[in-house]
C-alpha cells in the first residue's frame, strides 16, 4: 500500500516535471510543441552514452545537450514561424517530433540502447518491514526540489514575472519592454532542462532506450496541461501530476486489467473536462471593471 | 524638430490596409487628440505608432531618428509607450508587480526605485494597493495602473488608446487631471478617444480620422461648436 501511493506521487512529480517544460514553451508561444518528447529522448541517449562518467558530470552533459537541441529546434523552425497560426506550429511541431526520430534511430539506431544508470539508485530498501524502491523515493525528492526551484524562478524573480506576463498577453509584455527573443529562448532552455530531469529519472526505472522514448510521457504531459489549466504554469504542474496520480492509481488498482489503464484515465479526463472545460485552474471570465 | 513625426504612415492587417495616409507632429509637452468613427483605425494607427503592428509604408520619427518596423520592446526602450485600449493589466498579477513590468522598459535602471516613489506619489491609490491583485481593483484604478505602468519607463511619448472607456464620468475626469500632469511635467501625450468633446477640449490639437486618412484638423476652440464637431466627425453633408 505505501508502495502504491510512494509510486502515485512519484509518477505524479515525473509528468509534473514534464507538463511543466511543456507549458514553459505553451506560456510564451501558444506552441503545443509535441517535439518536446524528443528532447527527453535526447536526454535519455546522452544518459545512457555517458554512463562511464561520473554521474553528475553525466548529468551536467545531459543538461548541456538538451538545452542545446532544445536551443537549436527554436532557432532552426519555431522562430522562422513565429506569428503564423497555432494549428500551424502544431503541425509543425508533429512534423519536426516525427523528423527527430528519423534522425536518432539513423543515429543512434532502430536497436534500443541500454545501460544502468546510477544502478545504487535502482534498488530497494527495507524500511519498518516495508520494500520500498530508491527510485520512487528520489523522484518524489528530486521532482519537489525541482517544482521548487521552478516556483522560486517564476514566482520570485525578474524572469518569472516576464514569464508569467507573456503567458498571459505576449503582446502587452512586449509593449512594456519584455523582449521576446530573449523570453522564448530561455522558456526553450528551462523546458531543455525539465527535460534531462525527466529522462534522468525515467532512465533509472527503464534504461532501455529507443527512439520513442519520450512519446509517450509527452502525451500523457499534455493531457496533463490541458486538464490543468493550459496556459497557467501552476495548472500544469498541477495537471501534470493529476494524471500521474491518476495512472499510477489505475494501474494498481487494475491489476491484470492495467490494459485498460489508458482508457479509464481518459474518460477520467473528460470528465474533468466536462466539469471543467478552461482546466482545473482556469478562472473562467472576468468581468469587467469600472 | 518634431518629437514625433509621422508621414504619410500605411499600415494594416495582412493585405487589409486600415490606415492610407496619416501624418502629424508633436512637440514636447504637447498633446494631440485623434478622433472618429468606430473601425477607422485608431488604435490600429497606435499599434503601428508602438511597433506592435507593422507598417507598410511612410515613416515614424522618433526624436529624429527612425523607429519604422521596429520591434516593441525596442521602441519603448527608445521613449514610447502605449497604454493599450482596454488597459490590458495583468489582473492575475498584484498591483506591483504591473508597475515592475513596465521597468523593463527602461533604459537607465539606476532610477527604478525612484521612478516607482514618483508613480506612488502621482497615483496614489497604487501605493495603498501595491500587494493586491490587479483583477481586484476598479475600472479607473485599473486605468491609472497601466498609466502609471507605461509612465514608469520615462517615456518622452506617451500613446493612450481610450482611456476613459468604461469609466463612470468623475473618474474619467480624475484621469484627464492625471494626464494632465503628465503633460505638464513634459511628457508629449498622444490620445485616442471616441469622446470628441472631452478629447478636442483637452488636447493642444485633435486630428479627425476617416477612411484611414487624416481628414481635418480641430482645436480646443471647435469643442465647444457642435455643428463644426459632428462635420469633422462623420463628414460635411453626412
Amino acid at each position: 500500500m505505501i508502495q502504491s501511493i510512494l509510486d502515485a506521487i512519484s509518477l505524479g512529480g515525473l509528468y509534473s516535471l514534464a507538463a511543466l517544460g511543456l507549458g514553459l514553451v505553451f506560456g510564451v508561444m501558444r506552441l503545443v510543441n509535441f517535439a518536446h518528447g524528443e528532447l527527453i529522448t535526447i536526454a535519455a541517449y546522452t544518459l545512457v552514452l555517458t554512463t562511464q562518467f561520473p554521474l553528475l558530470l553525466s548529468l551536467v552533459l545531459t543538461i548541456f545537450v538538451t538545452a542545446l537541441v532544445a536551443l537549436i529546434m527554436e532557432f532552426a523552425i519555431y522562430r522562422r514561424l513565429r506569428g503564423v497560426s497555432p494549428a500551424i506550429m502544431l503541425v509543425a511541431s508533429f512534423g519536426l517530433s516525427t523528423v527527430l526520430q528519423r534522425v536518432y534511430e539513423f543515429t543512434f539506431g532502430a536497436l534500443p540502447k541500454s545501460a544502468v544508470v546510477a544502478p545504487s539508485l535502482s534498488g530497494v530498501v527495507k524500511f519498518a518491514g516495508l520494500s520500498i524502491t530508491i527510485s520512487s523515493v528520489l523522484t518524489i525528492i528530486l521532482a519537489v526540489v525541482i517544482l521548487l526551484a521552478m516556483g522560486y524562478l517564476v514566482e520570485r524573480t525578474s524572469l518569472g514575472l516576464q514569464l508569467r506576463a507573456a503567458s498571459a498577453d505576449f503582446r502587452t509584455a512586449r509593449l512594456l519592454g519584455v523582449r521576446s527573443n530573449r523570453l522564448i529562448t530561455a522558456a526553450f532552455v528551462l523546458s531543455g532542462v525539465l527535460a534531462s530531469f525527466v529522462a534522468f529519472i525515467l532512465v533509472i526505472q527503464n534504461p532501455v532506450v529507443n527512439p520513442y522514448y519520450g512519446l509517450n510521457i509527452t502525451i500523457l504531459a499534455l493531457v496533463g496541461i490541458v486538464i490543468g489549466g493550459i496556459s497557467s504554469l501552476r495548472g500544469a504542474a498541477l495537471g501534470g501530476f493529476i494524471v500521474g496520480v491518476i495512472l499510477s492509481g489505475l494501474n494498481t488498482l487494475l491489476g491484470n486489467g492495467r490494459v485498460y489503464s489508458y482508457t479509464w484515465l481518459f474518460i477520467t479526463v473528460l470528465i474533468i473536462l466536462l466539469v471543467r472545460p478552461g482546466g482545473l485552474l482556469s478562472k473562467g471570465s472576468e468581468l469587467e471593471r469600472v | 524638430m518634431a518629437l514625433l513625426e509621422i508621414s504619410n504612415l500605411v499600415a494594416g492587417y495582412g493585405k487589409v490596409q486600415v490606415i492610407s495616409d496619416v501624418s502629424f507632429s508633436l512637440e514636447p509637452g504637447k498633446s494631440i487628440g485623434i478622433v472618429g468613427p468606430n473601425g477607422v483605425g485608431k488604435s490600429t494607427l497606435l499599434l503601428t505608432i508602438a511597433g506592435a503592428i507593422s507598417p507598410n509604408a511612410g515613416s515614424i520619427k522618433l526624436d529624429g531618428t527612425s523607429i519604422f518596423g521596429m520591434r516593441p520592446e525596442d521602441i519603448v526602450r527608445r521613449g514610447l509607450s502605449l497604454v493599450p485600449e482596454g488597459r490590458q493589466i495583468f489582473s492575475g498579477l498584484s498591483v506591483k508587480e504591473n508597475l515592475s513590468l513596465g521597468l523593463t522598459g527602461r533604459r537607465d535602471k539606476k532610477g527604478s526605485h525612484e521612478a516607482v516613489e514618483r508613480m506612488h506619489e502621482l497615483f496614489p491609490v497604487l501605493s495603498t494597493h501595491e500587494h493586491h491583485q490587479a483583477g481586484m481593483l476598479s475600472g479607473g484604478q485599473q486605468q491609472q495602473l497601466a498609466i502609471a505602468r507605461a509612465l514608469i519607463s520615462e517615456p518622452k511619448v506617451l500613446l493612450l488608446d481610450e482611456p476613459s472607456l468604461g469609466l463612470a464620468p468623475t473618474v474619467i475626469a480624475d484621469v484627464f487631471e492625471r494626464l494632465r500632469e503628465i503633460i505638464h511635467m513634459g511628457t508629449a501625450v498622444v490620445i485616442v478617444e471616441q469622446r470628441a468633446n472631452l478629447v478636442t477640449s483637452f488636447a493642444d490639437e485633435t486630428i479627425v480620422i476617416r477612411d484611414g486618412k487624416v481628414q481635418s484638423r480641430l482645436t480646443p476652440a471647435d469643442a465647444t461648436n457642435t455643428d463644426s464637431l459632428n462635420r469633422s466627425y462623420f463628414g460635411a453633408g453626412d
